[in-house]
């Protein structure tokens, strides 16, 4: 009897220390169905082209499992070809430290059908692989369930963006009379200096 | 004479003890004073200043002071510059993490051979041009930065920026024009110190003008490549005001400098022979990849690490960043003080110790900083750290004099290389590959740095002795003459040239410690004809 007690309350306690270390990734249901519009392989110019995202949850999931579903937040995620060599946008399982999804699309609150959102690529993405992932947050404004629009090996569906490239002509034509400048200006200063010192020993 | 007086590396600084060792300025007795000489300094008859007085800008001595340790601090902030937006930059150019290593290798690689051909070209068109030569042709590689679209570029111009960090050379040079040589100890260290600054305060700058870039409404990414004009401008600003407000000696004429001839008139072969020879030579290379080669190559990580690893904002993982080089303004020179300091009671046992002490503190605490969880630890950390390796600079050249003689140009080259050497070889080891983190990477250069300092153990001098071993009880191996006048065979004896190494010898037996007084004179020492 005091056993069971015991172990009652370790139990307790260890899912009070889960949730303490932070949601996990793995402990969230996949209850949502988000499409984009994206075709696999597409090319999206970043600063120019759309997505369309829609989301609705999942017909077959048990009912009364959104109860507690208050907020959808959909992220732009990178796929695992543009996680290689690059630790900064790791996939770990605990939410606080995941790096997988960096760019927020929209937040809105949850409603389990006719969901819809178009979204201009932002100029601050970079260039890389996606996938679309919305993650559904309780009243606490803790992560409870996700879905995305990919596999869960995260292989099939994805799309690609073409950033922008930061350069611009004006700053290449700046760029180039600055160094032009310093140049002549340099050259020009030895040479007068030379002429000065001929001048003044011809004297 | 065999030595040009005041030529790079003839500095006599500090090696009585009997002088002050911090000297801001020498007295006159020891080193004459020019009364004809109208300078707002005390000169000697050479017409370098005696005094060395900071917050003045008077022509000449101390606005070549000002001109020159400013030119420098601008290359390490050029230098350095992308290491703080790399986080931005990385998106950008869609790098990977052996990209931005290959970077930092590269960005200390260039100045290696630079800082070789400096010397020559001070040689050739003295240091003021040498120095406005370097800086105005570096100017257009920083505005190179603008064009960048692939990593393989980024690799290219981080490159050629690295090659202004020569400056270095041409600082040193130019002061050694004009500062009387028994204080220009304090005021190269005082100059290569606030020039390391830069790479503090660039981790600084360029987040701060990024932001402010960004208010204005541009985007990430074109934002970062307008911040770098601000270094690019600096270039050509101090590059103006060097040619313009500067000048070569004291009195204004180059033509003079070379009339005089400040080439060494000793021969370049023999020199490179007696210190490539000198085992202690590549011991102290070794060391000094190990404490200026893990500040650099910590410049070049540090914002990046503590952005991804704890989450911050871009500009305040610079500002933690920062203080890692600001530190330099006091741990470089702390170093030295602390080398002269235990040289006073334990002469140059003392100064093995303290660098040995010094440098592994900064490797045990590099190491914790890899494994520091928290912020606060890791910023504790990282701040002793920096305070170590910095400080253990200071203490490597308050020994390297005293390796050699006639060599001492050559030998602080060389450990200036093995500096820059260090860096990119730590870098690529530790900060390249995806194999582990940068934390793990951290930890591993921790540990290097210990096992790389150990080698100062085996630094043994037969007059002073080593970490463990006491000074040979040999009485004719055991003295400062013999061991500075081995550099030189008979017959060059017989022409007298080592007579300023007999002279340097005599000066250093204060490196025996408090034991000087009752050190016996070695029979042979005193020259006949006195």
């Amino acid at each position: 009897m005091a056993i069971r007690g015991f172990l009652l309350a370790s139990f307790l306690l260890s899912c009070l220390a889960a949730t303490c270390h932070g949601v996990t990734f793995s402990s969230l249901q996949d209850t949502l169905i988000v499409t984009a519009s994206p075709q696999p392989g597409q090319v999206l110019k970043a600063g120019e082209d759309k997505i369309t995202v829609t989301w609705a949850l999942n017909t077959s999931s048990p009912a009364g499992i959104d109860s507690a579903y208050k907020t959808v937040k959909v992220k732009l995620c990178y796929a695992p070809i543009s996680q290689q060599d690059r630790a900064w946008r790791k996939t770990v399982d605990t939410l606080k430290k995941d790096k997988t999804c960096q760019h927020k699309i929209v937040a809105k609150p949850y409603s389990s059908s006719n969901n819809t959102f178009t979204w201009t690529v932002q100029r601050d993405v970079p260039t890389a692989t996606y996938f679309i992932r919305a993650y559904v947050h309780n009243s606490a404004d803790e992560e409870v369930a996700y879905g995305q629009t990919t596999d869960s090996h995260k292989t099939t569906n994805l799309f690609e963006v073409q950033a922008i490239s930061g350069r611009h002509v004006s700053l290449d034509i700046a760029s180039i009379c600055f160094s032009a400048f310093s140049i002549v200006s340099l050259f020009g200063f030895f040479f007068l200096e030379k002429r000065k010192a001929k001048a003044s020993q011809t004297k | 004479m065999a030595n040009i007086e005041g030529s790079p590396g003839s500095s006599m600084h500090g090696v009585t003890g009997r002088e002050p060792v911090l000297a801001f300025s020498v007295a006159s007795p020891m080193v004459p004073t020019d009364t004809t000489a109208k300078f707002d300094l005390p000169v000697d008859s050479e017409h370098k200043a005696k005094k060395f007085k900071l917050f003045s800008l008077a022509n000449p001595h101390m606005r070549t002071f000002h001109l020159s340790w400013i030119s420098f601090f601008t290359c390490f902030v050029s230098t350095f510059a992308a290491a703080p937006l790399v986080p931005i930059i990385r998106d950008n150019l869609n790098l990977t993490k052996s990209d931005i290593g290959n970077a930092g290798v590269a960005s200390v690689s260039g100045s290696i051979f630079s800082r070789l051909v400096m010397g020559a070209v001070c040689d050739l068109l003295g240091p003021r041009y040498g120095c406005a030569f370097l800086i105005m042709l570096s100017a257009p590689t920083v505005f190179c930065m603008s064009f960048v679209s692939s990593a393989g570029g980024y690799v290219a111009v981080r490159f050629m920026i690295g090659f202004s960090l020569a400056t270095f050379v041409s600082c040193q040079y130019w002061m050694s024009t004009m500062f009387n040589s028994k204080i220009i100890g304090l005021v190269n260290g005082t100059a290569a110190g606030w020039g390391n600054m830069g790479g503090g305060a660039t981790q600084l700058i360029m987040p701060l003008l990024y932001d402010i870039i960004r208010r204005t409404g541009s985007t990430p990414f074109s934002a970062w490549r307008i911040a770098f004009f601000i270094p690019g401008w600096l270039h050509v600003i101090m590059g103006i005001l060097v040619m313009t407000l500067g000048q070569d000696l004291p009195d204004g004429n180059l033509s003079a400098l070379q009339k005089k001839g400040e080439v060494a008139k000793d021969k370049f072969g023999k020199v490179l022979w007696y210190a490539v020879t000198n085992y202690r030579t590549w011991i102290f290379v070794l060391l000094y990849g190990y404490s200026m080669g893990v500040e650099l190559s910590t410049d070049n990580v540090i914002a990046e690490y503590f952005y991804d690893r704890f989450d911050l904002k871009l500009h305040t993982a610079g500002t933690i960043a920062a203080t890692f080089g600001m530190a330099n303004i006091v741990a470089r020179p702390f170093g030295g003080f602390a080398s002269d300091y235990s040289a006073r009671k334990f002469g140059m046992r003392g100064r093995l110790w303290t660098l040995w002490i010094l440098q592994t503190l900064g490797g045990t605490f590099c190491l914790l900083l890899g494994r520091a969880n928290s912020l606060p630890l890791a910023v504790t950390f990282m701040i002793i750290f920096s305070v170590g390796a910095q400080a253990a600079c200071g203490a490597t050249f308050g020994i390297i004099p005293f390796v050699s003689r006639r060599s001492l140009g050559v030998i602080s080259g060389m450990t200036g290389a093995g500096g820059n050497f260090g860096s990119g070889l730590t870098q690529l080891l530790f900060f390249t590959s995806s194999k582990y983190s940068t934390a793990t990477g951290l930890s591993y250069m921790g540990i290097m740095i210990i096992a790389c300092t150990l080698p100062v153990t085996l630094v043994h001098f037969p007059q002073w002795g080593s970490m463990f071993l006491p000074p040979s009880k040999d009485v004719d191996k055991a003295s400062e003459e013999h061991y500075y006048s081995s550099e030189y065979t008979e017959e060059e004896k017989k022409k007298n040239m080592h007579h300023n190494s007999l002279k340097f010898a005599e000066n250093s037996r204060s490196e025996r410690g408090s034991r000087v007084g009752s050190a016996a004179t070695p029979p042979n020492s005193t020259p006949n004809h006195v």
